[in-house]
């Protein structure tokens, strides 16, 4: 679904991705960890289009066809399945929860040749968060948790094939977290494949198939979660002790 | 050869004064992050005073060039950043532009009450009379001055931002604030140095401009907006690019004048800052879409299809039934205001829903009333006024769209003053006029003052539930969206520039077709009814009365067309009208939603407070 392959990002002196290489298999749960400043949200914005990275490339597809979009606009690789949350919160603060839900569907009928009701979509995708109680609420009377669900009903009205996810448990209760995880499972059963940057490493082990652990713009580890989670690079940067 | 380095050393004395201005500009612009459009205005109020002291009470010129350049400027220069920027300091783009606006505004009327314009006031050059000769060419002392001061100040800036502490600190306010007061320095503090010392250059830009020409209000601040065109040649950054972009505007203006013929003298050449503005502002790289910069928007609740569509019909009721008592005059006077409106509900669609800042929207009335004039009225001359602007819109917009706030401001701004000077002054020829005919429709007889301006009530009804069904709509959602958040609209897959293309060549089309529906009631346009200078006046005064509703425009144009009748009623209104736009631009950095927004709110309020009595009145029931 996803290949990203030796991107580098350079902000002036500092280096923020090194090398960086991972890929997204068809229908998978992707976890991608690391302490803070590791270089997660700059990967997201790389592969979303936000960030032009320095080298490196990113592609989509599957089998034998792949495209490179490294070089295409923000809008045309959503076109081409990609989608995402913020790990600062982008809601359009001045619409209610239905309509933010609502114009991503509604976007999505603009460009695609989808022609279910934007409507239903929009309540179906709110439905399937949990937030269909709160449609007709503004979204600056939410709270951070539920505004991150917010985010993810959004980006699933695109019917993105590849959802990136950035923290989406931040702010979520221990209930709302379970539920947070078994929909995402319920998402990738679906045929969807995820992306999911998260700092609740139990949310990460339960539901993610492998994971890949960034450190100082670098990938240090990749495996499956007990693989990663017995990995002495791994430990030392979590725990700051030394990997030899 | 004499005559060519003679044009360029006036060209050279001309530059000078605008990198003086533009060093200015970018020096609050870097230290602050906000772009000050009243700083020509500063420089023509600095001027005045100057004068005040030195001519009029006979202060000598040295005390009263160094009272106005070290106390007075930078004193004002300091209370406008304590009072109107700071209130605004991470308000979105288009709120800090409109007040600084405001202030342009508020001291050109301060320039108008304190020195009215039947009076003639020439500033003497300094050391007038000395001269010395180099190559046969001669320099007068006053040349020399100016030529000496802003190699001086160009080079102190230099040495001060890369050199000194408070310098280095000044910059790394405006990188990021909050760190800077984390290592110890204070961002308020900085940012009214800063402040002080732009103001004090747009005075001294002033000062040293002012002797070199007969002293008028509107002259001077226009003249000093010419260093915006420099500005942008140091990208609002670079120091040295800007001097070498005030030197290259102020040589080729005066070469021009020598060598070229006069139709390029008479309308390209006072055009030539804002072209090369254009030009600057075209070769900016595209803005990085960038997650984490949000609007912070909270807009008020859109009125649903029934009740737009009922307090449209009621308006129009009461329009057709006040129009049977109001004079032939009053009549112009409402009618105006309601094309004005229709105008606004432009503004409320681009800058409002859709978060561009346009300088530029009556240049699109005046090509809409061009169009129907030249066509003849009709249904072909409605349709001439709609396409003519929305072609020229789509035009502009292919160019300048993919920039944001204010690169696209200054790019419009460019616009409509290199329309002003090349196409309204040559169209309609200087203090010339173009009838304009009212358009031909059935059944409605619009040669007829009372019906045109029922008329223009319809006109404008329609517009405003037409703005309100696209607020609505999937168009409406997405231009919000975009507004409140680019990065997120943009992995949704909508396209930025298609949507803001889309959204201004719309906006340009209502435009045009007020500007011919005011020619109409008008009879005849002149240039001088599409000035950048009210352009601005428009944004000004739509922001004032909230841009994100229809009654706060209707409520701004009303307001301006009838306070000339008000005036005449309490004649001291004419005394405080500058004033009472400062207080409304104040008053932005408390509500920047505007006069419109406060009674979307208050409704709101007042719905809410009839549901609990509902809920109430219920919750008592069922307790039996």
């Amino acid at each position: 679904m996803l290949r990203v392959e030796d991107v580098e990002v350079r902000f002036g002196g500092v280096q923020a991705l090194k090398g960086v290489s991972l890929e997204v298999p068809d229908a998978a749960l992707v976890g991608l960890i690391g302490p803070n400043g590791a270089g997660k949200t700059t990967l997201f914005n790389v592969i979303t289009g936000l960030e032009k990275p320095n080298r490196g490339s990113v592609r989509l597809g599957a089998g034998d066809t792949w495209v490179d979009v490294t070089s295409l606009p923000p809008h045309q690789r959503a076109r081409r399945g990609l989608g995402r949350t913020f790990q600062r919160i982008e809601v359009f603060s001045s619409l209610t929860v239905h309509e933010n839900v609502l114009a991503a569907a509604e976007a999505r009928r603009s460009w695609s040749r989808d022609d279910a009701s934007p409507a239903q979509t929009a309540s179906e995708m709110l439905e399937r968060v949990g937030l269909r109680h709160l449609e007709h609420e503004r979204v600056d009377m939410l709270s951070t948790g539920l505004l991150r669900l917010v985010e993810v009903a959004r980006a699933l009205a695109s019917r993105p094939r590849l959802l990136l996810l950035d923290e989406p448990g931040s702010g979520l209760d221990s209930t709302e977290s379970e539920a947070l995880g078994d929909l995402l499972v319920e998402l990738v059963q679906d045929g969807r494949s995820i992306l999911l940057v998260e700092h609740d490493v139990e949310l990460v082990m339960r539901v993610c198939h492998e994971i890949h652990v960034l450190d100082f713009g670098q990938v240090i580890a990749h495996g499956t979660p007990d693989e990663v989670q017995r990995d002495p690079a791994v430990q030392a940067a979590y725990l700051g002790t030394s990997a030899a | 050869m004499t005559t060519f380095l003679a044009l360029s050393l006036t060209g050279l004395v001309v530059g000078c004064i605008y990198a003086l201005t533009a060093c200015g500009l970018v020096v609050t612009y870097t230290t602050s992050g906000v772009f000050n459009f009243a700083h020509g205005a500063i420089g023509m109020v600095a001027a005045f005073t100057y004068w005040q002291l030195s001519v009029a009470w006979g202060w000598p010129a040295p005390l009263a060039f160094l009272t106005v350049l070290l106390v007075l400027a930078p004193l004002l220069g300091a209370v406008v950043e304590r009072v109107l920027v700071r209130p605004l300091y991470g308000a979105p783009i288009g709120v800090t532009l409109v007040a600084t606006l405001g202030l342009l505004v508020t001291l050109l009327g301060v320039g108008f009450l304190a020195w009215p314009p039947d009076t003639t006031r020439v500033l003497p050059k300094f050391f007038e009379g000395h001269t010395i000769t180099v190559f046969s060419l001669v320099i007068d002392y006053n040349q020399l001055l100016v030529i000496v001061t802003s190699i001086a100040v160009a080079v102190g800036l230099r040495v001060f931002f890369s050199g000194t502490r408070l310098g280095i600190a000044m910059r790394a306010v405006v990188d990021d604030p909050e760190l800077a007061a984390l290592a110890g320095t204070k961002p308020e503090r900085v940012s009214q140095l800063s402040w002080a010392l732009g103001a004090g250059l747009a005075a001294l830009a002033g000062v040293l401009l002012a002797p070199l020409q007969t002293l008028n209000v509107t002259d001077l601040t226009l003249l000093v907006i010419n260093g915006y065109a420099a500005a942008m040649a140091g990208r609002l950054r670079n120091l040295p690019a800007t001097v070498a972009g005030a030197l290259v505007i102020g040589i080729s203006s005066s070469l021009v004048l020598g060598y070229a013929g006069p139709q390029v003298v008479n309308y390209v050449r006072p055009a030539i800052p804002m072209i090369l503005l254009f030009v600057a502002v075209l070769f900016l790289k595209q803005e990085r879409l960038r997650a984490g910069s949000l609007a912070g928007l909270r807009m008020p609740r859109t009125a649903g299809l029934r009740q737009s569509v009922g307090v449209g019909l009621g308006f129009v009721v009461v329009a057709g039934l006040v129009s049977g008592q109001l004079s032939p005059a009053s009549l112009a006077i409402g009618g105006q205001g309601m094309v004005l409106a229709f105008i606004m509900l432009s503004l409320v669609l681009l800058s409002g829903y859709g978060g561009q800042v346009s300088l530029c929207q009556l240049t699109f009335a005046g090509l809409g009333a061009y169009a129907m004039g030249k066509s003849g009225g009709g249904a072909l001359g409605l349709l001439a006024a709609i396409a003519l602007p929305a072609a020229a819109g789509a035009l502009v917009a292919l160019t300048v769209v993919r920039l944001r706030g204010l690169f696209l401001a200054l790019a419009t701004l460019a616009f409509a003053q290199a329309m002003d000077q090349i196409f309204f002054n040559h169209a309609l020829g200087y203090g010339g006029t173009l009838e304009i005919p009212r358009p031909r429709l059935p059944l409605v007889d619009t040669g007829d003052d009372r019906a045109y301006f029922v008329l223009l009530a319809v006109v404008f009804a329609l517009g405003a539930i037409g703005l309100l069904t696209l607020r609505r709509r999937a168009f409406g959602r997405r231009l919000i969206a975009l507004n409140d958040s680019p990065a997120a609209s943009a992995t949704m897959g909508v396209s930025p520039v298609m949507t803001r293309l889309l959204v201004f060549t719309l906006a340009s089309a209502v435009a045009g077709l007020g500007g011919a529906l005011l020619g109409g009631l008008h009879g005849s346009v002149s240039p001088n009814d599409f000035l950048l200078l009210n352009s601005c006046v428009l944004l000004l005064l739509a922001t004032l009365g909230g841009l994100y509703t229809p009654t706060g425009a209707f409520l701004a144009a009303m307001s301006y067309a009838f306070f000339p009748e008000l005036q005449k009623l309490v004649p001291e209104l004419g005394q405080v009208q500058f004033l009472l736009t400062g207080l409304g631009v104040l008053a932005l950095g408390r509500n920047r939603y505007g006069i419109g927004g406060q009674i979307a709110d208050a409704g709101e309020r007042l719905r809410s407070l009839r549901v609990h009595q509902v809920d109430r009145v219920e919750v008592a029931r069922a307790a039996g």
